[in-house]
């Protein structure tokens, strides 16, 4: 099983526990009603919403 | 002899499960309030192992893990159990409970549920409570024991309870705890 895969089964987003979906690069999982970003790094979610990031340009 | 010394502190992970969905963000705020800010959350995992709480919770019976950031004396698991029956009482209409919290903690080598309810392999603790050896971490992975519920065997859970090791296992290293 791909960790991406993984992923996508196993969490939720920490602010609406809504679905999340990885970007392309599988970077960072990203929720689209709350329109944040949560980095994937060295593999393991972040997914703190004070250090999530908006998915929207400012 | 041994010289007795402290534990290193554990990662609370603390599961709910309940019938009617749109309780569980009002539950999460409360055990945010009481635990801290939760940094991995997991999405439903289904309880569909038994029938045993249908009676009083109803059916079909849904379940989210939370985990939290701020590291927990494992001293203090029966005081966590405490109060999250008090939160569990909170949400409770007409004589019957609506979610069901189980606070355990996790530590590199394995992960441990508080209960109420003695039974011959459970350790007692304090104040009512006894400690649940649940999983042990073996061969890289959270393997179940002969009593281990099968929700918390699943691959699922356990998948869960590794990516909440490894940002425990972070938290531990960037604090130095991890040095002997």
């Amino acid at each position: 099983m791909s960790i991406k895969k993984e992923l996508l089964e196993i969490l939720a987003c920490p602010k609406c526990k809504g679905d999340i979906h990885t970007d392309d690069a599988e970077n960072w999982l990203i929720c689209d009603a709350c329109r944040l970003k949560y980095e994937i790094r060295d593999g393991i979610p972040i997914m703190l919403i004070e250090e999530a990031v908006s998915v929207d340009p400012t | 002899m041994s010289t007795p010394a402290a534990p290193i502190p554990a990662r609370l992970v603390i599961s709910v499960f309940l019938n009617e969905k749109l309780l569980i963000e009002t539950v999460a705020e409360d055990l945010a309030r009481s635990f801290g800010s939760m940094d991995l959350v997991s999405a439903w995992l289904d309880f569909d192992y038994t029938d045993y709480y249908a009676a009083e919770f109803g059916a079909p019976l849904f379940r989210r893990v939370f985990s939290f950031v701020r590291p927990v004396d494992q001293g203090r698991l029966a005081d966590i159990k405490h109060t999250t029956n008090a939160i569990e009482a909170r949400f409770a209409a007409n004589g019957r409970r609506r979610v069901n919290i189980d606070p355990g903690y996790l530590t590199m080598e394995r992960f441990v549920l508080a209960t109420g309810k003695n039974f011959a392999h459970r350790i007692y603790l304090a104040e009512g409570i006894y400690a649940d050896l649940t999983l042990l971490y073996q061969h890289n992975d959270f393997t179940p024991l002969p009593w281990t519920y099968p929700d918390y065997a699943g691959r699922k859970m356990t998948a869960f309870l590794s990516m909440v090791r490894k940002r425990y296992i972070r938290t531990l290293e960037k604090t130095g705890a991890l040095r002997s």
